[in-house]
Parts: structure tokens; sequence; C-alpha cells
């Protein structure tokens, strides 16, 4: 439809105003992570929009070195939160795909677990706070509590519902000439889904996969309760980047948040057409 | 003679895939299913018996005794009657219903207002976009933190506010009790009215242009086409968009939490924060699991009685 210039005016005036908006708070961090002590907490006039005299010493002290400015140390860097958050993220990637894939080809195949959908729907529903105190209780007791394992199974469990319901709209939508054309060809079913429809399903397993890791990337609150000291995730070692001494570290948990929101955005642009599906747990196709 | 084989081949692929092995499918469904089941199970069942168990105790990680013999602390319900007389648990019920009633609806309007932008195509369009869904894909406590700078009293939004103002404007937002909720609550739509505009702009994409040409034609203007075509085709994703922002805001913690804290006191503690702090401050464990089960089964009722609304919304063709 043609639209009027008046309108095509209206229309890029909105649009650039909804981009400030979206814009403003992400680049403030990022101008934060770049500066120097001296521009962090400047007030009113001092107020200082980009680095003055950009530097990279944010970025050096949480991993480690010692800035001269801050006269504080930090007693852990961010080296091992990091690799908290890739390990528990990565491997609860794997949990909660490998059991949603194979659950949504039994489902959509053969009609088992008929009780899935709604039970994986149910457990999106409630609350992670709600159901925290058994979890605590019973990762004591199978001394999962601080370990990246011990988050990594929650994590795969937290986010089963959206790799089960994903992969379960992907393989329905899937053509069945192939699979049935083997059948024919005497192969057992086994060998149909592992061998022809999980290597034809290869981009959206990999599209499933990257939207299970930002999820579980994402979580805060659940690291909050499980892990104490030795296995932190980045946002909450983050939280604990400041202390009486010090105040605030503005430019040190800037350079962290920015090397936290840096993966799943590029990772979430990758997979935009199929953000939709997922969120919707494939109710809605784009 | 293409009949001919046609029917051939099917009655082939009949004999061949069906009853060659007619339970081998169901048996391999159930094998794959079975991971997921326990899973499921592991997180429902046994945690759910534990909780109303510990919830009719007064068991607590610190009272030296394990949970399995949280009887000797049997407190003969108190927890619930506790809970029906707990004004901090009525409060932050209260203000996660606040946030809720602010928040979603107008995530809703700026989403559904950007996506009627987005509905043709123009030049631009698919790099706007990808800008305009960024915020939801940061990570909510980065997100949290992000806003926590920005709300300090020498921080951005002051110093925007002092320049169009022409004063020095120095509000300490996340300190006074109003404004506090007041920013949080605009850190929750900055990063979830992307999450609207995307599935809303999907849904709109799907409304026929045939027919909107023919109500042009008819002399409907924008505003007539939008509400006699264009809503009612949206009814179901609208439904489903909606439901999903209701359920993850009423769980908001993360942003919140990075925040303020819940405060300043408890101006911001909603129903998350709260349990939070009851189970790590308070550690009254029994009493956490009398909430948690209250607000499960609270949702429970909820969630079946959508699920039945939905179901029957289906059965009318919209």
């Amino acid at each position: 439809m043609k639209r009027s210039v008046p309108f095509e005016i209206f229309r890029y005036a909105a649009i650039l105003a909804a981009m400030a908006v979206t814009l403003v708070p992400i680049l403030w961090m990022v101008s934060m992570a770049f500066k120097p002590i001296g521009e962090w907490s400047a007030t009113g006039a001092d107020l200082t929009w980009w680095p003055k005299h950009p530097t990279l010493s944010n970025f050096r002290f949480v991993f480690g070195e010692s800035d001269n400015d801050l006269i504080v140390a930090l007693d852990h860097t961010a080296l091992k939160p990091i690799l908290s958050s890739l390990l528990s993220a990565v491997f609860g990637t794997v949990i909660a795909m490998s059991a949603g894939t194979a659950a949504a080809y039994g489902l959509s195949r053969f009609g088992s677990g008929q009780n899935l959908p709604l039970a994986l729907i149910q457990l999106r529903l409630f609350p992670p706070m709600a159901v925290m105190i058994p979890v605590m209780i019973m990762w004591a007791f199978l001394n999962l509590n601080d370990t990246w394992l011990g988050l990594a199974l929650i994590y795969g469990i937290v986010t089963l519902p959206f790799a089960f319901w994903l992969m379960k709209t992907f393989f329905d939508d899937m053509p069945r000439e192939i699979e049935e054309a083997a059948l024919v060809e005497g192969c057992s079913r086994l060998r149909v889904f592992t061998r022809i429809t999980l290597p034809m399903m290869r981009a959206p397993l990999a599209s499933a996969a990257l939207f299970v890791f930002i999820l579980n990337w994402s979580d805060y609150l659940i690291a909050l309760l499980l892990t104490t000291r030795e296995w932190v995730t980045i946002p909450v070692y983050m939280a604990s980047l400041s202390s009486s001494m010090t105040g605030q570290l503005y430019g040190a948990k800037a350079a962290l948040g920015l090397i936290a929101a840096v993966p799943p955005v590029i990772m979430g642009i990758a997979i935009q057409r199929h953000l939709v599906r997922g969120l919707t747990f494939g109710a809605l196709k784009q | 003679m293409s009949a001919v084989t046609a029917t051939i081949s099917e009655d082939k692929m009949d004999a061949r895939t069906k009853p060659a092995t007619p339970d081998e499918g169901a048996r391999l469904g159930f094998r794959l299913t079975l991971p997921a089941q326990i899973l499921v199970l592991f997180i429902s069942a046994f945690p759910l018996l534990m909780q109303l168990y510990i919830s009719v105790t007064d068991w607590s990680p610190l009272s030296g005794v394990g949970w399995w013999n949280a009887w000797e602390m049997w407190n003969s319900f108190a927890n619930y009657t506790d809970l029906a007389a707990d004004t901090r648990f009525w409060s932050a019920l209260q203000r996660t219903a606040i946030v809720m009633l602010v928040c979603v609806p107008a995530e809703f309007l700026l989403g559904l207002a950007l996506a009627t932008l987005f509905a043709d195509d123009f030049p631009g369009k698919r790099i706007f976009y990808s800008i305009l869904l960024m915020p939801m894909m940061v990570v909510p406590a980065v997100a949290g933190y992000m806003f926590f700078m920005l709300f300090q009293s020498g921080g951005p939004v002051n110093d925007i506010l002092s320049r169009i103002l022409g004063t020095p404007v120095t509000i300490a937002w996340l300190s006074d009790p109003n404004l506090a909720l007041i920013a949080v609550m605009i850190a929750d739509i900055w990063q979830w009215t992307p999450l609207m505009f995307l599935i809303l702009l999907a849904g709109l994409v799907g409304v026929p242009e045939d027919q909107m040409k023919a109500a042009t034609l008819l002399g409907a203007n924008a505003w007539q086409r939008f509400v006699t075509i264009v809503l009612p085709k949206m009814k179901t994703i609208i439904i489903i968009a909606l439901a999903i922002r209701v359920i993850e805001n009423f769980k908001i913690f993360d942003t919140l939490y990075i925040m303020t804290g819940g405060g300043p006191g408890v101006a911001t503690e909603t129903i998350s924060v709260y349990i939070y702090k009851v189970t790590t401050q308070d550690l009254i464990w029994g009493y956490v699991a009398a909430i948690a089960l209250a607000i499960l089964i609270v949702l429970s009722i909820v969630a079946v009685y959508a699920m039945k609304r939905m179901a029957k919304a289906r059965e009318v063709p919209a």
C-alpha cells in the first residue's frame, strides 16, 4: 500500500525516538566500560557522555590486574565466574536439548508422552522462587550446591519446555516422505531418527540450542541461590563488585556487563527468524 | 496409467510401514520421551511432597535436624494462618499486581504501535528491526545494572532532564519509595516492549492484504480498518502475547533486585523478592514452603481456568 509523505516522516521520527530510548542505556554501559575511574561518578555538569580518556583498565582490572587509582585488588578475578557461566549454560543446554529433542520426536511421530506439552508449560508458569526450597535441599543432599554441574542440571530442567516445544514444532513441520522412504528401504525407526531426521534438522537444532543457551546464560536468581563462592556466575559475581571501601566499581561492573551482554545479543540476532516461535512455545511462526 | 501406479505404490507403502512392526514405534516413542518424563517428575512430584511436608513445620536449615525429621517441629498449620495475617506478604502481592497492571499494558500498547509502523516495507526496516529487538536479549541482571547507573542522582537520566528543563535536576530516583517503583517499571518496559513488538508484528504480517484493500475501497479509514479487520484477526496472538508477559512479569526479580534490592525499605518488594529475602535472610524455610505452595495452588487454578478459556476461544474461529 502506498503511504503518504507525512506518514513516512512520522514513521521515521517515531522509529528514531524508539531507537534512542533503546540505545541510550546500552551505550551508557559501553561508554562506562571504557572510562577511567576519574570519569565514573562525575555529577551534574561534569557528567561525561563519552569517555574523554578511553582506557581498557576496567577490563584488565576484572581479570586481576591491580589498578593504581583504585588501591584495591580483587580476591577472585572474573575468569572463574565466566567459566562457571559458560559451563553451566552449555551443559544446561545439552541436557535440555537432548531430553527435549528426543521427547519432541517421540510425541510428534509416535504420539508418546501426551502429558508432556501441558506439564512443561506448567513448569514454565511457576516462578522459580516457589520451587527453590526443595531444590536447594535436594541439591545439598546430592552435593550439587555451589557446583557448575548442579547449575547445569537445574538449567536443563528449567529450559526443557522451550527445547521441547521448539523441536516439536520443527518436527511437526518437517515433511515425512523421506523418513517413510527410509522405512520402506528397511531402516529401523531409531536409525531413521538418528541417521536421517537429526542430520536433516541440523539448522533448526542449532537455532533451538542457541535460544536455550541464551535463556540459561541470562539466569540470575537460580545462580544466586545455588552458588555461594566457588562457582558463582557472572551476574552474581558482578553484584559482588562493590564494597564499603570502594563503593560501586562502576567501570569494572560495566566492563563485565558488556562481556556478559555481547554473546546473547549476537546469538539472538543470528536466530531472529525463530525468536517468535521459541518465545510463544511454537504457537506462532514467523 | 498414472492413477494406477499411484494406487499401487500407496498399497506398497501401507504394507511395508504399518503392519511390519506394530509396536516398534510405540516402544521407541516411550524410550525417547522417558528422559523428559523423568526430569519433569524429578522437579515436580518429589519437591512438591517435600514442600508440603516442610510447610507444616517450623523447620529451617539452621534447626540442626535433617529435613526428613521436620515432623519434630510440627506446628499445626501455623504457617498458613501466619500467611493470612502477613501484611508484608499481602503488600508484596499487591505491589506485584501494580507492576503488572502498569508494565504489561504499557508494553502491549508501545509494542503494538511499533508493530503497526513496521507492517509494510520501507528503507532501513531490517536494521531498525534488529536494533529495536536488542533489549530483550540483554541479560536481565545486566539490564538491571544499566538502569541502576542511569537512575543515579548524578546519572544520565537526571542529566537529560536538566538539559530539557534548563535547571540542575538531582532526583534520587532509587532512594525515593515512589520513584524507585517507577524506575523499576521503566526498566521492565524498556526490556520487554521488544518482545510484544516481535510477537505482535508476526501477527500483523499475517493479516490478509486483500481484505484491507477491499475495506479501503469501501471507504474505511485506517482506524476503522484496524478495529474491524486487524484486531479480530489478531485476537489469539494478542492473548498469547499478553499471557506470556503476565506470567513472566509476575516472576519479576532480576532487574528489580539489582536496581533496588527491594528497597528503599520494602518499597519495591515484589513477591519473588519477598520470598527470596525470607529464604536467605530470615531462613525460615517452613514458612517459605507454605508461601510457595499457596502461590503454586493459586497459579494452578488460574492456569487451568485460562487454558479452558483459550481452548474455548480456539473452538470458535475468530
